[in-house]
Formats: structure tokens, sequence, C-alpha cells
């Protein structure tokens, strides 16, 4: 809920300040103009390119289809699980991160920023190696006497979550991370002595004021995942089609730019959308009785 | 003082250690129920450290604190029913004003149409109303003060810890809130732990003083005893303004020493044995103009006069350059000019004498 009272401060101030905020925004509005808007208006007209005059055929094509449908279904599907638990692994981890002190703290950064430095693909690499039939993780489990026979974790759905949460876990944990590392714990406090149990005092408090945090990082690691190619590919390859597979499918394969320009267009369309929907969410909740 | 069994908040022989060092050493402190006690004391003394033991925010190494006959030393602090308007106020930037003030009651799942009463009755007892459904960012320091207040008064606990609340008031915002806050809390009935670092405030809120140094409570008593009767040196001096001169026990005899000290021979209450070392003291409200003022005299030379109003703060320049404070008034202080001398006088009653303290070598 926002206050009437605070209506009066936005009364927008044209002028200098206006201005200003105009020539600060320049620079990177002619370069997203140049690289982003320019090239996303030709994959959208080459999605509606058809052999007489624009036409809507490749997305009915697309949306139209059991199969391609299940192949939407399937990014969506692989982004939602990927983002469910990173954020269930990741939130706590944040917390750790922030509550650590000294050279801890440093530790528990550094191995949150280095994996970043390693490109997706020797990771997804690693994830192939470590989870083959005479992988690491075979082994382990046979040596413990888990499993007799070598078990199939490569190129199942478990392989592809796996390797999908911990590529992006990152991506969930830093901006949750900068928000706990500014939260005044003294509020918890001063919540337990007005009669909020732990589990209270969380809820009503450390929620509320990380939340911005987690809707950031819900954003950043959906995104990310509905539209990563690497990773299905080499962790579960033809037995489960994304939207991603497909395009490139379109492109590469099949000799139907328009087809993949309009897959494209669709898969932009469901993070554009889930981006939006967690920025109303994630805005600074502030002024709520 | 107040026995053990009587009173409602206790804290017995509580020590607080942060690595090597002991903030809280053993203190002991009982306040009856409804009773307003001022912890008084320096920066890091352990004022605030007190409050949040006894808020249960933080585990002592020794002692135990028991409220209403209920040991809580181990208890959570949301379930002590301890108020606490925090040194930092430490409100919920999420939520307005009322949000803030509601919290409490809240989460005592109180009905709505109570939870609204109680919230418009706090905020009026702290006069902001109008500003309910603000956002906490939109506050000056002194409104986030009083949010604080509220919050804190909303739950009527049992037990409130005020730490410094009231500093970021300004001076007639702060004389109205501490008759205020004196008022609603006899109406609540409950017991308080004021921490401040202004002796006006300490000697006007309280029913009780402690006054705290390193850890310790130095003397516990009633404002005017504190003022007229310290118990330490300590408390002379960080309580209220006072004439100090150190001496030698020259004699002792049945509860009363004379002192030798530069400025002359002082008598005063006391069992320090003859030869110790001892500073004498009393405060300027006793020195009178002349030699009849009571068996102890001085002389010396008007260094400065102060006008304060109906009285005057004279400071006397005694042999060997000691300073001598007299509050006196209007009349006496009618003829005085600086420069000129003046003989001072005060009663033998009112002079306390002390251990000097160890000379550091
Ligand atoms: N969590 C802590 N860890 C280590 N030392 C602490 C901690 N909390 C307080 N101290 C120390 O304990 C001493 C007493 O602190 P406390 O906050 O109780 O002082 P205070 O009397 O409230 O002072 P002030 O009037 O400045 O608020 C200080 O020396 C402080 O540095
Ligand atoms: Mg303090």
């Amino acid at each position: 809920m926002t206050t009437p009272t605070a209506a009066p401060r936005r009364v927008p101030k044209l002028g200098r300040e206006r201005l200003a905020a105009v020539g600060f925004a320049l620079p990177a509005l002619v370069v997203l103009m140049a690289l982003f808007v320019a090239p996303l208006a030709v994959l959208f007209a080459a999605s509606m390119r058809g052999p007489d005059g624009p036409t809507l055929d490749h997305y009915g094509r697309l949306l139209g289809s059991a199969t391609y449908l299940g192949v939407i279904w399937n990014s969506v599907k692989l982004a939602l699980e990927t983002t469910t638990i990173a954020l269930i692994v990741g939130y706590p981890a944040a917390f750790a991160i922030g509550r650590a002190r000294g050279a801890l703290r440093s530790l528990l950064l550094a191995s949150l920023f280095l994996p970043l430095a390693a490109s997706v693909i020797v990771k997804a690499f690693a994830w192939t190696i470590l989870l083959r039939s005479d992988g690491l993780v075979n082994l382990a489990m046979m040596a413990l006497g888990l499993t007799q026979a070598p078990v199939r974790l490569i190129f199942t759905e478990t392989a592809l979550i796996a390797g999908s949460v911990n590529i992006f876990l990152p991506y969930m944990i830093l901006p949750i991370y900068t928000v706990v590392a500014q939260f005044d714990r003294r509020l918890v406090e001063a919540a337990a002595t007005l009669g909020a149990s732990p589990v209270e005092a969380f809820l009503r408090v450390v929620v509320p004021l990380t939340l911005p945090g987690v809707i950031a990082g819900v954003a950043l690691v959906f995104s990310l995942s509905v539209s990563a190619y690497v990773v299905p590919t080499l962790l579960i390859g033809e037995r489960y089609q994304t939207l991603t597979t497909l395009i490139a499918k379109a492109y590469l394969l099949a000799q139907q730019p328009e087809f993949g320009a309009a897959a494209g267009v669709v898969l932009l369309l469901i993070a554009v959308v889930v981006v939006t929907l967690s920025a109303r969410f994630g805005r600074p909740v502030r002024g709520r009785s | 003082m107040i026995d053990g069994t009587a009173a409602h908040l206790v804290v017995s022989g509580i020590t607080k250690r942060f690595a090597a060092l002991t903030v809280l050493d053993r203190v002991d402190l009982a306040i009856a129920r409804g009773e307003l006690v001022t912890l008084l004391g320096p920066s890091g003394c352990g004022k605030t450290t007190l409050l949040r033991l006894v808020a249960g925010l933080t585990l002592p190494d020794n002692g135990h604190i028991t409220i209403a006959g209920r040991d809580l030393t181990k208890v959570p602090p949301h379930r002590r029913n301890v108020g606490v308007v925090f040194q930092s106020y430490a409100l919920f930037p999420h939520l307005t004003v009322a949000g803030n003030v509601a919290f409490g009651l809240n989460v005592r799942r109180r009905p709505k149409s109570e939870v609204a009463a109680a919230v418009h009755r706090a905020l009026q007892l702290v006069h902001l109303e109008h500003l309910a459904e603000r956002p906490i960012a939109a506050l000056s320091g002194g409104q986030q003060q009083r949010i604080a207040l509220a919050r804190a008064l909303a739950v009527e606990p049992d037990v409130l810890l005020f730490d410094e609340a009231l500093s970021a008031l300004d001076r007639n915002l702060r004389e109205e809130m501490q008759i205020e806050l004196r008022r609603i809390l006899r109406e609540i009935g409950a017991t308080a732990i004021f921490v401040t670092h202004d002796q006006d405030e300490a000697l006007t809120m309280s029913d009780r003083i402690a006054v705290m140094n390193h850890g310790r409570i130095e003397q516990c008593a009633r404002p005017r005893e504190i003022y007229t009767r310290p118990a330490s040196l300590f408390t002379l001096q960080f309580v209220g303004l006072s004439s100090r001169i150190a001496g030698t026990v020259a004699a002792s005899d049945n509860g009363r020493i004379q002192v030798e000290t530069p400025v002359g021979r002082f008598e005063a209450a006391g069992t320090l044995a003859p030869g110790d070392r001892a500073i004498v003291a009393t405060r300027p409200e006793y020195l009178r103009v002349g030699s009849d003022g009571g068996g102890n005299t001085a002389t010396g030379t008007i260094r400065t006069i102060v006008y304060q109003g109906s009285r005057c703060l004279v400071d006397v320049e005694a042999a060997s350059g000691q300073s001598l404070l007299a509050s006196l008034s209007g009349d006496q202080a009618a003829d005085l000019s600086t420069g000129a001398p003046i003989r001072l006088s005060w009663p033998v009653t009112e002079t306390f004498a002390f251990p000097a303290p160890e000379a550091r070598p």
C-alpha cells in the first residue's frame, strides 16, 4: 500500500535534475538501442515473415501443437525447478555468508565468485564427467555399497536439474547476500521483545526485508535457466527438448529461421513476464500496516 | 530500599563478560511493582548491557533475573513480556508508523478493532496520531524515538526498559514526555528501568536512581538521598556539583573525623582512621556567606559569579587554588563582586568524607 502522504514527493521536477538524469542514462540508452532493441526488431520481423506478407503462421504452428507446447513446458519446468531449488539452497547460504566474519566470509564469497569465472560449458562438462557410469558419483555410491552396478545418472532429469542449480546458484545467492549483509539484526531483537517468536520474527521482519534480494535472485535465475542452451544439451540431450534446443534446431538443422524466431520471441516473452512480475513484487516494501 | 520478597523485578548477582572484559560485575537490583528506577552512569559502564540481560537479549555468565517471582534467567525474550525502547529505536522500516505500533498486538493475535484502538491510543500519548500512515523513513529522529516509545507502550508489558528513550527530543518536548511517561507508567502499573545520561531527567523522573560505574551499582537510592547522601566519591562527582578538598585525617572519634587540608581543618561524619588520606566534600547549596553557616569555615577570593535566576553560583578560590562552589540566594549574593575576599561556612552534618582514591604511580 502506498501512502497518500508520500504522493507530493513524486511530483516530477522539471529542469536541471531531470536533464541530469536523462544525461546520465543516455550512454546506456544508446548502447541498449544498438545492441538490444535493433536485433530484437530483426528477430520480431523474422518471426512474422511469410511467403506472401506478414503472417502469424509460425506462432500458430508453435502454440497449436501438443508437442511444441510440451517443449515450452519443458523449458518453464526446468526454470521453475531450478529457481525453486536454488532459492531453498541459496537463501540460507546467503545468510551464512552475511553472518560470517573475517577470513571465513572472504572464503565463502570467493567460493561464490570463482565459479562465475569458469565458462558454463566447462561446468556442464564437469557434470557429465562426474555423473557418467564410471564417474565419481557412481564410484562413490558403489564403494559405499549403496548400489551394485552403476546407476544411470547422466542424461536424466535429475542430472539436468542438479547441474542447472549448481551453475545458476550464485545468481540467487548474490542479490540475497547483498540485502542480508545490510540487515539490522537489532530489528529481530525488537520483534522478540514485542512478543514475536523466532519463527514469527523471521516471517514478519526478516522475510519482508530480504524480499527485494529474493525477487532479484528469482528473476535472474529464472531468466538464465529458462534460456539455458548448453546445460540441457550437455546434461540431458535429445530426451528433453527445450525452447532453446528447438530454436537451435530450427536454425541449424531444419533451416526454418522464421519458426526459430517465433520460438525465440515466445522464450523472450516468458522471461519478460517473469521479470516484470518480480519487479512489481520486489519494489522496496515500505509503508505497510 | 525494598526487600527481595516484595520486589517485582529482581536482578541478583549478575555478571557478564565479553571475552576478557567484565562488563557487569555482580550487579544486584530489586525494583518494586510500578517503580521507576533510573540507571545513571558514564558511557560504557554497562547500562545497555544490563537492560539487554533483563530483556533476555543477552544471557548472563552468572546470576539470576526474576520477575514476579518467576526465574526468567533462561527464558527467551519473546516469553518475558518485557518491553524495550532501544537506544537505536530499531523501528521496522518496511512498516508504517501504525504498523510498527501494532506489531506487538498483531503478534499477540488481538482482534483488529482492539489493535486499531490501542494503536490510536499509543500514538495519541506521543502526540503523533496524525503520522499513523507515514513510512518510518519519512520521520525525524525525535518522531522515530516517540514511535519506538509508542510501540513498546502499546502492548502494556509488565516491565518496560528505556534506553535513553528521550535523548533525541528537544528540551520542551522532553520535559513534557517525562511527565507523560510517568503518568502512563503509573496508569499501566509497569515496572520500569530508565537509562539516561541526563541528571536532571534522572532526578525528576525516578523513584530511585542507581548510579553505575565500571559494571557495578555504586548506590541505589531516592534522588534526594543520592544528592544529599552520596555513598561514594564517584556518586558525589557524577551527580550534581560539589566542592572537594583533599587532606589527611587528623582525628577520629565516634563517627566524627577531623580532616586537615591546605584550606583548613574540617569536621565530617566518617570512620576513617587518623593518618588516612581523605577527601572532604559538600554540595553548593549548603554553603553560606559568613561564619555562622555551621561548623566548617573557609576563606578565599571570588573567582566567578554565575547568575542562575533566583540563585547565584559562586566559584571561590580558596588557599592553594582549591575551588569551592557555593549556590547562594539572591540577597546573599547581592553585595558580592569578583576578586573580593569572602568567608564561607557550612554545616558539619552536610560535610562528607571519602577515602582518597589511591594515587596511581
Ligand atoms: N557484544 C559486545 N561484545 C563486546 N563488548 C561489548 C558488547 N556489548 C557491549 N560491550 C562492551 O561493554 C561495555 C558496556 O557497554 P554498554 O553498551 O552496556 O554501555 P552503556 O553504559 O550502555 O554506554 P552508553 O551510555 O554509551 O550507551 C562497553 O565497554 C562495550 O564496549
Ligand atoms: Mg547504552
